[in-house]
């Protein structure tokens, strides 16, 4: 019934000291759907992330990527094996331009990556990159220095950066975190256009919770690091759990 | 290369460099021969300093370590061809690189220092206490270098437009490396280091790689050394000559190349001049460090462009000039993020 399960995770669990910041969250992302993480502060849904990303190595449990175990693999391979991430504080490349930001990333497929020629040979990416930006309406700022950019244009670039090195799996940390309502709509709305087009998964923190109902398939729900729920969109919002953790039932 | 090739100020300078012993006695080619030594010493730190972001305390020992090699070939092997010392210097100065940047790339900013000031103080006692390469005296009374069997380097014009002709080639292959598909990554590397590891690049390699790179260069400078001055000894490898080379990269603009240049040159100068009239040299040193950090936060590089009013192209991968360590420790997202949650 699932079909076609892109990532998993069994077991996941992950402790800072004595704080079990992530306990046995199991997960599946069906292929080409958009599966959302929701909670409240401190739910472990960043580590969770950072855990599946190869940021932490987990206390337990296993990663499973397109049939392939990747727990314990560092960040830069999970990206070469087709996971991208962007982050929760938007991490870009401030002093160079925008449109240096992306050939970075773009460059990162090219065959030189890694090989001895890479230390003189400059590939041209420039129009892959510019390509990128237009579609995020970055066009006009190619050579603005990051740093530079609105709020709502850097956690752009951020996603620009995460989709330049084509994943299968784009794991969007809060995308619009700090957003106006017009900058959220139109996010969201690019994010899904670039989705549907290249049939990329999305895996999503929001707070927002219009976006979360809006687009996605399933709604996975942690709360002081456990799935608590997992379900529709409309199922979650339903869950007396749910309610529970997001108005405060603890203590 | 070709970019700076087809680049008037790059031909201007080659030219006027050229012509400066003609126009200057032995005494000041000496000085020179120094500058453009330093020079190089301080553009291969920049590498490392101004284009990855990552501040090395210990690029000494890469010099010193060229001197070394050089003076070991003549005084023991009786070899006075550079082009057999610079070729023991890459095998020395690499191999040594490589194990320093192996461990000293597991931390970062200050901490990376301290790796890098720790394996070089090492190598500074080893040398200083071992007898075979002269102790605390050095290796003393060297024979001239050859560049080519029997031709001997032995005036200080020769010697100045040797020096000369590496400080082109060793500023030439930097040049392409800062503007190839790997120096940009060294300066995402600068900028962001979770951001590039999250775009598939191995940043560990990736600096180790810039570590070396920069410390052959290094090595190249301190391999000429003795062919100016006739000796190593064991203060090429310390501390101290470390962080003068950190002053020279900051006098010059760090992430410039040419800045660091310049900075070599200008701290060769300004500590003869002073040091020939005042005993306290270092606190004028200061002074001007303290006024260029102050007042020029691009170095003499940045007021030279400004004078000249070109402007210098942004980022094409780092010419800006980083908060180095500094910026190390101020971004640390992930600890941050996890923090959060």
């Amino acid at each position: 019934m699932l079909g076609d399960i892109i990532l998993e995770t069994q077991n996941l669990s992950r402790d800072f000291g004595a704080l079990r910041a992530l306990g046995h969250v199991d997960l599946q992302v069906p292929r080409g759907r958009v599966h959302s993480v929701i909670g409240p502060n401190g739910a472990g849904k960043t580590t969770f992330f950072n855990v599946v990303t190869g940021m932490y190595a987990p206390t337990a449990g296993r990663v499973i990527f397109k049939g392939e175990d990747i727990t314990g693999v560092p960040p830069e391979a999970i990206n070469w094996k087709g996971i991208a991430k962007t982050f929760q504080i938007t991490q870009i490349f401030r002093e160079l331009t925008v449109l240096e930001n992306v050939q970075i990333a773009c460059q990162s497929r090219l065959p030189e990556t890694g090989k001895l020629r890479s230390l003189w040979a400059a590939p041209d990416v420039r129009d892959r990159a510019a390509d990128l930006l237009k579609f995020f309406r970055l066009d006009g700022r190619l050579d603005e220095h990051a740093g530079n950019l609105s709020h709502g244009e850097q956690r752009f670039l951020d996603i620009c950066l995460a989709l330049a090195t084509e994943p299968e799996l784009l794991l969007l940390d809060e995308p619009t975190a700090g957003m106006t309502p017009s900058e959220t709509r139109e996010a969201v709305d690019l994010i899904m256009q670039v989705a549907r087009r290249r049939g990329l998964t999305l895996l999503l923190i929001e707070h927002d919770m219009s976006v979360v109902m809006g687009i996605s398939d399933r709604v996975t729900v942690l709360h002081q690091g456990l799935k608590i729920a997992e379900g529709t969109p409309d199922e979650v919002r339903a869950d007396p759990k749910v309610v529970e953790a997001y108005l405060g039932g603890e203590l | 290369m070709m970019a700076t090739l087809r680049a008037w100020p790059f031909w201007a300078c080659a030219a006027g460099l050229a012509l400066l012993p003609l126009i200057s006695g032995p005494f000041y080619t000496y000085l020179w021969v120094t500058c453009l030594i330093f020079g190089i010493l301080a553009m291969g730190l920049d590498i490392l300093m101004g284009y990855t972001g990552q501040v090395s305390f210990g690029h000494a020992a890469f010099f010193g370590l060229g001197a070394y090699s050089t003076a070991v070939m003549i005084q023991f092997y009786k070899i006075q061809s550079l082009w057999v010392s610079l070729l023991v210097m890459a095998v020395v100065v690499g191999a040594y690189a490589l194990i320093v940047s192996y461990f000293a790339t597991t931390r970062r900013g200050i901490y990376f220092a301290l790796l890098t000031l720790i394996f070089a103080e090492v190598v500074h006692r080893i040398f200083f206490y071992t007898y075979a390469f002269g102790a605390s005296d050095g290796i003393q009374g060297l024979d001239p270098v050859t560049i080519l069997p029997g031709v001997p380097v032995d005036t200080p014009t020769k010697i100045y437009y040797v020096v000369l002709a590496a400080l082109l080639v060793c500023y030439l292959a930097a040049s392409v490396l800062v503007r190839s598909h790997f120096g940009r990554v060294l300066a995402a590397i600068r900028e962001n280091e979770d951001r590039a590891r999250f775009l598939g690049y191995n940043v560990r390699r990736y600096k180790m790689v810039a570590c070396v790179v920069s410390a052959l260069i290094a090595g190249v400078a301190g391999a000429l050394y003795p062919a100016r001055a006739g000796f190593a000894t064991p203060d090429l490898l310390m501390w101290t000559l470390s962080g003068e080379a950190i002053v020279m990269v900051m006098l010059g603009g760090a992430g410039t190349l040419v800045g660091p240049i310049l900075g070599g040159a200008f701290f060769t100068i300004l500590v003869e001049k002073v040091s020939s009239v005042w005993d306290y040299y270092f606190i004028a040193v200061g002074l001007v460090l303290a006024a260029v950090v102050l007042f020029m936060p691009k170095g003499l590089f940045g007021l030279v462009a400004r004078w000249t009013r070109r402007r210098e192209a942004p980022g094409a991968a780092g010419i800006r000039v980083p908060a180095g360590a500094a910026a190390e420790v101020r971004r640390d997202p992930a600890a941050r993020a996890g923090r959060r949650t």
